[in-house]
């Protein structure tokens, strides 16, 4: 695992990067400057990350890299070569699959308005419960891994309780608020 | 009566979408040929445009067009007044006025163009304060104007001078909100593309289609007709999301190049160039009654309106004055100046006025209740309004719950204990304060010309109906609420009907999601659309089933044939229904025109047809080492008038209490000498999760059926966040004897105040 960091400064140049994305493989040629956010919306038509601030300040373009939740936004394109990325994308398959369980707990618990943070939240929160399948999960732990998504709509309340529905091993329900 | 789904927990139809990522919002809709739009913005606050020379930014490969002041027409237009033009040629006004646009095959083409146009300016003096721009001698905004004050509000009834004479208690104080931004997580957003007929169609993130279908036409030169306008989801608005010089700047750059033309803000130019809240200097000045009863009520506002005006001088009047259906007051005076300065152009923000002025009144009962030995509670009481009171504007209040609400909220807060138990020994001190709120649920002289709603409803030939609106659904579910209210109004499942996207080709007009009217009275289009379609659907049913009108019933997506002792699919029965028309849709329509008046020239006259209320009560600990404040528990009782969603509605409340709690206590644009100094989301201290009481905001509705909202529902939007910044502000008083009356209530301040009380 590296972070957010060690991904923007340590690009090295090169033609095309090949990296796994949504369970697929892809090959495509370098863009000098672009970010990762740019690709995945401009090349590979990908809506699900989203553009919030351009300034890694507000966590709508959240991927999953290498296993931990990073902003899109921050880091180069070509950093991806040989990197595993999902998008909100890759949680469900095409309009056939089913949901992530963590995206039917956003819906189920009204932790969606407008949407637009909804994607990066979900990756958020998707990373949170896998570093935390035998932890007791309490909502101070979940505000703190989401403190990097921020929502203007829906006060946070409900994606919180979302996110605790999901948690495997529950800690202390009372802990910031009752169930 | 019993519902099948007003009431319930509806999660929201299009959530799908949004949980996916598949949802497109504007800022993704990519096309075919697609130019990227950007702005060249003022680098000064007031400045003399001497010229501007184009030329090597013409150069630039991949520029396919470049708009100044000097090569676009230069009629005057506006929202209310007529104060702006599509690129002006003669001055800037503020840091981040429009100066050129400019069109090319890439974000990085149209940017190194931006750079290299080349502008001469004449700095001026500049004035950013209101109250410094209302003196004689502060420089002028608009040289064929006499003075900066863009409007000037007046309104006097009953004897004020008489009353203040016979009062027991003259308070008189003053206040100060700040200009705060929405901070709607999707920017401002257009992408405007040539079509057919010489028309454009115009992707737009916004509140207001059919109302800037209107205003771009009106910029544009062309007819209304001509511009077809598509609403799709929207990532949060708030009141930013109306009218908008960028929209037109890509119309213009569309209309010149032949090609569609994306133009989205980046966050810091939505910061620097959106519309944020109005600040207001306010002065209150009230006379009591010994035991507490308002007699007199005289207020005074200047209000920043910024460079050009987009809805300053209407949320100035609406703070002079709406606060007065709160309380039942009858003798009231008030003067608002909505003043221009050299700084971003304000508008509307969640509560339009009112939450400003609720943050004077709510704490001016405070502490005059303080000061005299009252209760704030039974104070709010004998002064609330009541069902069937009619303010001394002309306002009728028909349904309300506002001393349901005290009752609930006082209650389940346990008040009076922890008035009299809350901590306030050691250097961490509690506290418990309130606040009433009124609103409206549609605002009359918004558009002058009407207010209203029209809606469709289509039932398919497969039982499944699509709403049509012009209303807005910005992302606080009311595409829901209309799906809820046509569903229940026919017969469905929930799940059958949906709201289609807002095209003005095929939707309805709509005024939008402005004044918390939405819910009201768009649904009750809706509701009369969808009860239009049950009336068509049952004596269609009644020829082809041969079965008497009254013996059929629609419930739940069934059709009981009571007559025949049969129930029957919907969709069997539309099929059959639909092909004996020749495969036609059965299409209800709807209009709801709400009983008000434009208020005349003294401003009397009801605005309104429903108005919600509600009291929140915030309990918070304060560290008076430290001035940071812990909002501890927050109840917020509304009346709501009807439940449509409960999920929906607990959302509401729950978004508006950490915005009016990020608004009292943490957001601040610093200005200074008209520069945002902190033009980002983290050094504007947007709240977080880590700011936010999860768990502890605990919702409550009353239910007072009103008679004009769609099975009684009136609007929540607003409310939710007019009374927060009071109910904090009074609570951090209650904690530390500290009264905080300038917006936000920062950590400096209040330790600021409690070293020189020497509390
Ligand atoms: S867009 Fe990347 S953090 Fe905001
Ligand atoms: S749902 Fe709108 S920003 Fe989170």
């Amino acid at each position: 695992m590296c972070t957010q960091n060690e991904i923007m400064f340590t690009a090295e140049a090169k033609e095309s990067i090949t990296f796994t994305l949504n369970n697929k493989e892809y090959t495509v040629p370098v863009v000098p400057g672009e970010r990762l956010l740019d690709m995945l919306r401009n090349r590979l038509g990908l809506s699900g990350p989203k553009e919030g601030c351009g300034a890694g300040e507000c966590g709508a373009c959240t991927v999953i890299f290498n296993g931990i939740n990073l902003n899109s936004c921050l880091i180069p394109a070509e950093r991806a070569d040989g990197a595993v990325i999902t998008t909100i994308e890759g949680l469900s398959e095409g309009i056939e699959g089913d949901l992530d369980p963590v995206q039917q707990s956003f819906l189920d618990h009204g932790a969606v308005q407008c949407g637009y943070c909804t994607p990066g939240m979900v990756l958020s929160a998707k990373v949170f419960l896998d570093h935390n399948k035998s932890t007791p999960v309490t909502r101070p732990m979940i505000k703190e891994a989401l403190s990097g998504n921020l929502c203007r709509c829906t006060g946070y309340q409900k994606i919180v309780d979302a996110v605790y529905a999901c948690a495997p091993v529950k800690g202390d329900p009372e802990e910031e608020g009752e169930v | 009566m019993e519902f099948d789904i007003v009431g319930k927990s509806t999660p929201l139809l299009d959530g799908l979408e949004k949980v996916t990522g598949r949802a497109r919002y504007v800022t993704d809709i990519r096309m075919e040929g697609m130019l990227h739009g950007k702005i060249l913005r003022s680098p000064h606050p007031h400045a003399r445009i001497v010229k501007i020379d184009t030329s090597k930014a013409e150069k630039v490969s991949g520029v396919r067009g470049i708009i100044t002041g000097f090569n676009v027409p230069q009629h005057k237009f506006g929202t209310m007044l007529q104060d702006w033009v599509i690129l002006p040629n003669d001055k800037v006004r503020f840091v981040g006025d429009e100066v050129a646009a400019v069109a090319a095959t890439s974000e990085a083409a149209a940017l190194e163009a931006l750079e290299l146009i080349e502008v001469e300016y004449e700095v001026l003096p500049a004035v950013f304060d209101q109250e410094e721009a209302m003196s004689p001698d502060a420089p002028l905004l608009y040289e064929d104007k006499d003075d900066n004050i863009a409007t000037t509000f007046q309104v006097e009834r009953g004897d004020v001078d008489g009353a203040f004479a016979e009062s027991d208690i003259i308070f008189e104080d003053d206040y100060e909100t700040s200009q705060v931004y929405q901070a709607h997580l999707e920017p401002m957003a257009a992408v405007v593309a040539p079509a057919d007929y010489d028309r454009l169609t115009l992707w737009l993130s916004t509140q207001v289609p059919s109302m800037s279908r209107l205003r771009y036409a009106e910029a544009l030169g062309v007819c209304a007709e001509d511009l077809r306008i598509i609403k799709p989801h929207v990532g949060g608005g708030f009141g930013a999301k109306f009218e908008y010089k960028s929209h037109i700047l890509a119309a213009v750059l569309a209309r010149r190049t032949g090609l569609p033309v994306r133009m989205v803000n980046t966050r810091d130019e939505d910061f620097i160039a959106g519309n944020p809240r109005v600040p207001m200097k306010i002065r209150v000045k009230l006379g009591l009654k010994k035991d507490g009863a308002i007699l007199a009520k005289d207020v005074r506002i200047i209000a920043g309106n910024g460079a050009r005006t987009v809805y300053g001088p209407a949320i100035t009047s609406t703070a002079c004055y709406r606060i007065d259906s709160l309380y039942k007051v009858r003798n009231v005076r008030s003067v608002g100046y909505t003043v221009y300065t050299n700084m971003i152009p304000t508008s509307c923000f969640r509560g339009f006025g009112n939450a400003q002025m609720h943050f004077a009144m709510e704490q001016a009962l405070d502490a005059i209740c303080h000061e005299n030995g009252l209760d704030p509670v039974e104070v709010r009481r004998i002064n609330g309004v009541y069902p069937g009171y009619v303010s001394i504007h002309g306002w009728e209040i028909k349904s309300c719950a506002l001393q349901e609400c005290v009752d609930q909220a006082v209650e389940a807060s346990g008040w009076y204990e922890k008035k009299k138990t809350l901590d306030k020994s050691g250097a961490k001190k509690r506290g418990i304060g309130m606040a009433l709120c009124n609103h409206v649920s549609g605002n009359r002289p918004f558009y002058r010309p009407f207010d209203g709603s029209s809606a469709l409803v289509r039932l398919t030939p497969e039982g499944k109906a699509i709403v049509f609106t012009g209303e807005a659904d910005l992302g606080q579910g009311l595409n829901t609420a209309f799906a809820i209210i046509a569903a229940e109004a026919v017969g469905l499942p929930v799940k059958d009907v949906r709201t289609a996207a807002v095209d003005t080709d095929i939707s309805p007009f709509g005024l939008g999601s402005f004044a918390t009217r939405a819910t009201t009275i768009g649904g009750r289009a809706v509701y009369e659309a969808a009860v239009n379609l049950k009336e068509q659907l049952v004596s269609h049913i009644a020829k082809v089933y041969d079965e008497k009108p009254e013996n059929i019933k629609v419930r739940k997506g069934e059709v009981a044939l009571e007559g025949k002792g049969e129930t029957l699919p919907i969709f069997d029965v539309m099929q059959k229904v639909s092909f004996s028309l020749g495969g036609a849709s059965l299409v209800g329509q709807g209009s709801y025109v709400p009983d008000t008046v434009l208020p005349d020239e003294n401003k009397y006259g009801n605005v309104s047809p429903a108005y919600p209320f509600a009291c929140h009560i915030a309990e918070v600990e304060v560290d008076t080492e430290t001035g940071s404040v812990n909002i501890i528990n927050y109840w917020a009782a509304h009346d709501v008038g009807r439940v449509l969603n409960q999920q929906a509605l607990e959302g509401q409340v729950e978004g508006g209490v950490i915005m009016g709690a990020g608004w009292a206590l943490m957001e601040e644009m610093i200005v200074k000498e008209g520069h945002l100094v902190n033009p980002k989301l983290h050094d504007y201290w947007l709240p977080t999760s880590m700011d936010t009481p999860i768990g502890k905001i605990h919702s409550i509705f009353l239910e007072s059926v009103d008679p004009n909202g769609p099975f009684g529902a009136k609007g929540i939007g607003e409310p939710s966040l007019n009374p927060v910044a009071a109910a904090i502000a009074n609570a951090i008083f209650d904690a530390t004897g500290a009264r905080i009356k300038k917006l936000p209530i920062s950590p400096d301040k209040i330790v600021g105040a409690l070293v020189n009380k020497k509390l």
